[in-house]
């Protein structure tokens, strides 16, 4: 044979020999090499090499494939075996089976929730295109090793930035708190009359738009804002009040004050619900006279927003903007009357937040925003962990205590041939296939549990169905549990020696009873320190509602909305209303004892004072005469605004200021403030808690004048339905183009503290969780244990050992376990709640008789589960269990 | 039940088969579609069809001899089939039948200016 200098590619050659249909290789590659050597004659050997793996390549099609690696194989065959086992030992113990899987499913189905949410929290501010060069400006304080952030600055910054500092690109204001319209407003569109309570508002500088990548889906980012007067609502607001037009260029009337009139300038898509910021109406802070906006060097009062130019460095733009504050700014607030500057210029700087931190505040920016938690987001993946654990625990466990069953399978199949590898994947696949099933299961479970979810966390999720990365994950799930789960119940169940097996030594050895304990005290103990930290959140809260405030909350009501009203109008209105009987005392104010209404702080000194420190800051209430009467706080000394001190210039102020003060006599002194007005102090009121209960009360001092926006109503009525009827009717005749807005003090006083209830809420569906996980797995152990000892009990009942006896002797086994659990849990739960309240104020006792109820309960939960199969097995007739021999 | 209809790189490849006759395999067939039409084929793709048309019954195929520039290989000669031959031949007639029914053409009056 004539010698050959080249040849086909083998590594081509070997490919098509492993993937082709036996019966057509031959030929193929007969082909191929025809082809091949065709081509080493016409062009090269090169092309020639190229073109057969170009050919080779063309040859996987559907037809000349092998239609499975694994047809007629022994793996599939066996595989295929494994599965039919699996559903035939699934279906023949059907309780056993849906306890295993059920228990498994409620586990991935609270795992699958939680993770929805933990993805959530993270995925705040994380969907901008320069992600990288938007930043929130913040201010930071560092003494000490100390540091301290908060977001307010000077209104004229903004400009000084601009022109000074180059690396920023753009700059916007906002006005976040309730200042001017921002916050909640009656609205009405100019042709209508009707004013709607709209909330959301809120004050930005026109770049905002641009700075955030807000989608505008009317008008431009350039444009929307940059007139006087202009506002962006949202898509939201736009088909509500201008379901069918283009609204841009429409009006818009604010608290029925005609010089409130805003132009739509656009409408941009509504806030993304990951989005930290929120809000329907963007008014603009371009060209205004008064108000937000024209604030200078005297106050921080905006939260800044910035984009860097590509490139610049955010801690290169730090320095920068501290030159400039040098440079420029400090004349500025020397000029402005701020005391301080020296310590300022010492401790003060900037900090550029990136704008992803600003939702999770991991840097703990002081703001007036809502937040997520980072602790929150732990405790929940925590949790989410340990009741996987908890249901692969389960799981894992109820696998071993079947082996007795499943022991003569494995002798048997070890007789016949099997080696140990074969057991452990067919145990394994077992355990896949349970896997898969529970996750469908969990999938159902989670969709039907989404809503109560969403609502206890506050949140509005969906399930990412179509998300590209969700059936692939589940997928990754299944095998990983499974495998997981499986590994122990595959390893133990496969070392079992057939002659042994067949015996009838090898049960479930003494080895197994360890582990399985284990387990169940793992349960229990997890178990009981969720019931612990459920019971102390709720004590907490009982605390909390029950604490006397220095106030009366459970009587006020407060109507909303009067911002549309001029003055006289609601003087009228109060004496309306106080003519309506069982109400005892009205005041109009702007301010109210509880979180998220307005706050205004000021430093204040003694008048004698004034230079020699910085003073303190106080918060600043104005209230009219009836303000303490209709809140039913006290005065500890001095008097009322009333007749001739209802002065603007007297002051009562708060123990707490009064302390502050160090005056042995406070009452008749005088005090001044940062914008050098002076007061007498005529009286000091009892302290009362107006922020948080968890704090401790700060001081205050309350002005003489009269308020906008809420009208307060102090009602001693049995019938609470009936009074508010009257309040209607009386504002119906008063305003009847805006519908009467009213709530009752102690619920806004709740909502202060919604973190901690949905903390107890949380702490207490996820114990309910686990107790019932734990459960189905007590249940499930002590069914089986009953049936291996079926004998012993007939035999001992035919010897005369009594029903109770039995029970008891039954129970004695696993109680034991639960109790262990119970005296690990309770110095572990006592730890993690010390931790968890922190060093707040007005904290809960964690007391002994605490811990003893969750224990005593987690001991009655796992005695009324084991009961169920004990006191069957006492009961049954030993001639059941004995005949058949 | 298979889709009985001819494409046309099905009709063309049936024809070669026809034309190459005892040589009708799987390269030739590749090769002779090269060099009569100017277009790139791989040999799997006309493998492909062919086998496809076999599945059809317009094609019956039997291992030839093997020959040395196969490496020893065996190959597969394919022959048409007499429904394979009625199948071109409905396809030829619809298509004069479409031709004749052009009036431009059918007229002899074709006008390419």
């Amino acid at each position: 044979m004539k010698k050959r200098p080249h040849i086909p590619p083998p590594l081509a050659e070997r490919l098509l020999q492993r993937v082709l249909r036996d019966d057509l290789a031959e030929e193929v590659l007969g082909d191929l090499e025809e082809k091949f050597y065709a081509t080493v004659e016409k062009k090269s050997a090169r092309r020639a090499k190229l073109n057969y793996w170009y050919q080779a390549m063309n040859y996987l099609r559907p037809f000349a494939i092998q239609k499975s690696r694994l047809k007629n194989s022994n793996t599939q065959a066996m595989l295929q075996h494994y599965i039919k086992i699996s559903w035939r030992s699934v279906s023949r113990q059907k309780a056993f089976s849906s306890i295993k899987i059920g228990g498994f499913a409620m586990g991935i189905a609270a795992c699958l929730l939680i993770a929805l949410f933990v993805r959530h929290e993270l995925s705040y501010d994380t969907f901008y295109q320069d992600q990288g060069a938007i930043y929130r400006m913040t201010n930071q304080w560092k003494e000490g090793g100390e540091v301290g952030r908060w977001t307010n600055l000077q209104g004229p910054l903004k400009t000084v930035i601009e022109e000074n500092v180059p690396e920023v690109d753009l700059v916007a204001r906002t006005v976040l708190w309730s200042w001017g319209n921002a916050g909640s407003n009656l609205v009405r569109k100019t042709k209508s009359n009707f004013n709607i309570d709209e909330d959301g508002f809120f004050y930005a500088d026109p770049e905002l738009l641009s700075i955030l990548e807000i989608k505008m889906v009317h008008g431009t980012r350039e444009d929307a804002l940059a007139e006087p007067n202009r506002m962006v609502i949202s898509q939201t607001i736009a088909d509500k009040y201008f379901s069918d037009e283009n609204p841009v260029g429409r009006q818009m009337v604010l608290n029925d004050n005609p010089e409130d009139t805003y132009t739509v300038g656009g409408v941009m898509e509504d806030f993304p619900l990951n989005s930290h910021l929120q809000g329907d109406f963007i008014l603009t802070l371009f060209g205004r006279k008064s108000g937000p906006g024209t604030s200078g060097w005297c106050c921080t009062n905006y939260v800044f927003y910035t984009k860097l130019k590509p490139g610049a460095d955010p801690g290169a733009t730090e320095q920068k903007l501290l030159q400039v504050r040098d440079t420029y700014v400090m004349d500025q607030l020397r000029t402005a009357g701020k005391a301080g500057l020296n310590e300022m210029q010492e401790h003060h700087s900037y900090y550029l937040q990136p704008i992803a931190d600003v939702y999770l505040n991991s840097a703990e920016v002081n703001d007036n925003s809502q937040h997520g938690s980072l602790d929150l987001v732990w405790i929940f993946g925590a949790i989410a962990g340990i009741i996987l654990l908890l249901a692969c625990v389960n799981f894992v466990n109820l696998s071993t205590a079947r082996s007795i069953q499943r022991a003569k399978e494995v002798g048997l199949r070890k007789v016949v041939g099997s080696v140990r590898s074969d057991l452990i994947v067919q145990y394994l696949s077992e355990s896949v296939v349970f896997c898969t099933i529970a996750i469908f299961l969990a999938l159902i479970m989670a969709t039907i549990a989404l809503p109560f979810f969403n609502s206890l966390a506050g949140k509005s999720l969906d399930m990412p169905w179509f998300e590209w990365w969700f059936a692939p994950s589940l997928l990754a799930l299944a095998l990983t549990i499974g495998i997981l789960s499986g590994l122990y119940p595959a390893i133990y169940l496969s070392k079992f020696n057939p002659s042994e097996v067949f015996r009838g030594v090898k049960g479930a050895g003494k080895n197994t009873s360890f582990m399985r304990s284990g387990m169940v005290v793992f349960q229990f103990a997890v178990t009981v320190i969720l019931i612990i930290s459920a019971i102390v959140c709720q004590e907490q809260f009982r605390l909390i509602m029950n604490k006397s405030l220095g106030y009366d909350k459970e009587q006020v009501i407060n109507i909303l909305g009067l911002n549309t009203l001029d003055s006289a109008k609601k003087v009228a209105l109060k004496n309306e209303i106080l003519s309506v009987p069982d109400v005892s005392f009205a005041t109009v104010s702007d301010f109210l004892p509880v979180e998220g209404g307005a706050t205004h702080n000021r430093n204040y000194w003694l008048a004698e004072e004034r230079l020699l420190n910085n003073g303190f800051e106080a918060t600043r209430w104005t209230v009219d005469k009836d303000y303490l009467d209709a809140f039913g706080m006290t005065l500890v000394e001095g008097q009322n605004f009333s007749g001739i001190t209802s002065d603007r210039f007297n002051i009562i102020i708060n123990e707490s200021m009064a302390k502050q003060l160090a005056l042995q006599e406070p009452v008749g002194a005088e005090v001044i403030d940062m914008f050098d007005e002076k007061y007498k102090v005529i009286g000091v009121v009892k302290d009362f808690y107006f922020e948080s209960v968890l704090g401790t009360v700060e001081p205050l001092a309350m002005v003489y004048g009269t308020g906008n926006e809420v009208l307060s109503v102090s009602v001693k009525s049995a019938d609470i339905k009936n009074t508010l009827t009257a309040l209607g009717a009386v504002w119906e005749g008063f305003v009847p183009n805006q519908s009467f807005k009213y709530a009752f003090l102690n619920q806004r006083f709740e909502q202060m503290y919604g973190a901690l209830t949905r903390a107890r809420t949380l702490f207490m569906t996820f114990a309910v969780l686990s107790i019932v996980i734990a459960c189905l797995g007590l249940f499930a152990l002590s069914a089986y244990m009953v049936e291996r000892r079926g004998k012993e009990v007939g035999i001992r009942k035919i010897l005369g050992a009594s029903v109770s006896g039995i029970a008891a002797l039954l129970a004695f086994d696993f109680m034991k376990l639960v109790l262990v659990a119970v005296f690990l849990a309770i110095p572990i739960g006592w730890l993690l709640m010390d931790a968890f309240l922190g060093d707040i104020n007005n904290r809960v006792e964690l007391s002994w008789g605490l811990f003893a109820i969750a224990g005593l309960a987690a001991i009655v939960i796992a005695l009324a589960t084991i009961s169920i199969e004990t006191l069957k097995a006492a009961l049954t007739n030993p001639v059941e269990k004995l005949r058949s021999e | 039940m298979k889709e009985t209809k001819l494409g046309e790189f099905e009709e063309v490849l049936l024809l070669l088969v026809g034309i190459l006759g005892e040589e009708a395999y799987s390269f030739k067939v590749a090769e002779e579609f090269e060099s009569q039409t100017k277009r790139e084929v791989s040999i799997g793709a006309v493998h492909s069809t062919l086998n496809r048309l076999e599945e059809k019954g317009f094609l019956e195929s039997e291992m030839g001899q093997a020959t040395a520039e196969r490496g020893g290989r065996r190959k597969r000669i394919y022959t048409i089939t007499a429904s394979g031959q009625r199948a071109l031949e409905t396809s030829r007639d619809f298509r004069v039948s479409l031709w004749s029914q052009f009036p431009a053409f059918a007229t002899g009056k074709l006008n390419f200016g």
